[in-house]
């Protein structure tokens, strides 16, 4: 499970986010919708810890993410940007780093990778290919294809399918929903499709509910 | 072989003057319109060098420990400054950071030299002390103002990467340290490229004012060597400990890159 409690977010001058709850049980999705600028990227970021909270408490398995250990949490939960980030190199060399991290737990497996690309429309001929060569919606597969290869607990994920065309979006959501099934994953959906957020996951929270404040007040 | 030194008088001094005058005027003739400049910088070079020149004589006379801790002190805050000014992006306490680098590089391999190589005595003897110091804190702040230059600019604009690699569960480390190793890489590269020809395409200055007072070019060479080591140690320390410093700041230990802190002139 993870549950994140009221959650708030601070960017300079106001607050973004006050007091956000929700909780993604595991096996489930939970959309994360809401209009532009409203915190959804932030939220995301936030609940990975790469800024910081202005308040609020994020749990994973019922256990504070500072306890779990930073690195260690982020491997369970790791948080996918819309703008696909990849190391210079093959796609081999990005599908193996993380294992190339302490927290990593486990070894590269060539087949799994191999069987996740196909999941999502690329094949093996994509391996040795240098990821400046792939297009933006190949890289964004491949880094879905990367975090998945960890076997994280969770997923936090911005706008995935923002640069795939219907027939691969189709196969990520189909891949999502089928790892969820397999092995239990969770994941935290941000998509501007409100369609896509009721088509793949169990509930959906709309963060323009949540009326922020619009100055700090202490 | 020691022949005697030649003295120079201020009219030998004029005479070279008019070696930078040529210099005006073909700057003249050509219209490259550097005449001002060039008049201020030889300008500058007669009293800056003057002024050390008699500071210099002042201090040796006086031989005074306080005196030389004085000195040393003002050559490393100039230098840690100059350091801090060169890269196009800084953040605050750079100044201290690169401060602490120079103070660590230039005191250990200099009084390394004067104790264990030269054994001058007394330990402050300011006639080696300060000239070996000078020459570490002017290459040590290049190698170290590359390394700050590099490392801000990478942190910025690989950005995207580091908190990628965070994101997955890389440590703070594993996200940066291909950019430390890099950036101390950069800031070793001058010092490797001048080791690289030293003799060959170029004299070192300090070589060369030995032989020219009459130092038998061996021992002038032997010198030499110590003070190429020396330098190359201090820049490689000085680039190390910088880029440690700055990853210790820019890293907290919640493992987030805290890029806001770094600004653009």
């Amino acid at each position: 499970m993870l549950r994140v409690d009221r959650l708030s977010v601070e960017v300079p001058g106001k607050l973004l986010l006050n007091e956000v709850s929700l909780v993604v049980p595991p096996g489930q999705g939970v959309g994360l919708v809401g209009p532009s600028g409203c915190g959804k990227s932030t939220m995301l970021r936030t609940i990975a810890g790469l800024i910081d909270a202005r308040g609020g408490t994020v749990q994973l398995g019922g256990v504070d993410r500072a306890a779990v250990g930073w690195p260690e949490f982020r491997r369970k939960a790791p948080y996918l940007s819309q703008v696909p980030s990849l190391v210079e190199g093959s796609v081999n060399q990005n599908l193996e780093r993380p294992f190339t991290y302490r927290s990593a737990s486990g070894g590269y497996e060539r087949e799994k990778a191999l069987r996740l690309l196909r999941a999502v429309g690329m094949d093996e001929t994509c391996f040795s290919a240098d990821v400046r060569s792939l297009s933006v919606g190949e890289q964004q597969r491949v880094c879905l294809v990367r975090a998945l290869l960890a076997e994280p607990r969770f997923l936090l994920l911005d706008e995935p399918t923002s640069a795939l065309d219907e027939e691969n979006t189709g196969r990520v959501e189909a891949l999502l929903l089928e790892e969820a099934d397999r092995s239990g994953l969770g994941f935290l959906l941000v998509t501007h499709d409100r369609e896509q957020a009721v088509r793949v996951c169990g509930s959906v929270l709309d963060l323009g509910d949540f009326k922020a404040s619009s100055e700090v007040t202490g | 072989m020691r022949s005697e030194v030649i003295m120079l008088s201020p009219f030998d001094l004029v005479v070279s003057a008019c070696l930078v005058l040529a210099a005006g005027f073909v700057s003249l003739a050509l219209g490259l319109g550097l005449e001002k400049r060039l008049a201020i910088a030889s300008a500058r070079t007669v009293i800056q060098l003057l002024l050390i020149g008699f500071i210099l004589r002042w201090v040796f006379a006086v031989d005074s420990p306080l005196v030389v801790i004085v000195i040393l002190s003002v050559m490393l805050v100039v230098a840690s400054r100059a350091a801090v000014q060169r890269p196009s992006r800084t953040f605050g306490g750079a100044a201290w950071r690169a401060f602490a680098s120079l103070l660590l590089c230039g005191l250990a391999t200099t009084f390394t030299v004067t104790a264990a190589i030269i054994h001058i005595e007394p330990w402050y003897q300011p006639q080696y002390l300060i000239p070996l110091l000078g020459m570490v804190l002017g290459n040590s702040l290049t190698g170290i103002s590359l390394c700050l230059d590099h490392i801000l600019n990478d942190l910025v604009c690989k950005r995207d990467q580091v908190e990628m690699e965070l994101a997955l569960g890389a440590t703070r480390w594993e996200a940066a340290r291909d950019i430390v190793r890099d950036s101390v890489s950069k800031g070793m590269i001058p010092i490797i490229n001048t080791m690289m020809v030293v003799g060959v395409v170029s004299l070192p200055g300090m070589m060369t004012g030995q032989i020219l007072s009459g130092t038998d070019p061996v021992e002038a060479v032997k010198y030499q060597i110590v003070v190429m080591f020396m330098i190359a140690a201090a820049t490689s320390l000085g680039c190390i400990g910088v880029a440690i410093l700055v990853f210790r700041h820019l890293f907290n230990d919640r493992h987030q890159l805290r890029a806001g802190l770094i600004r653009t002139r």
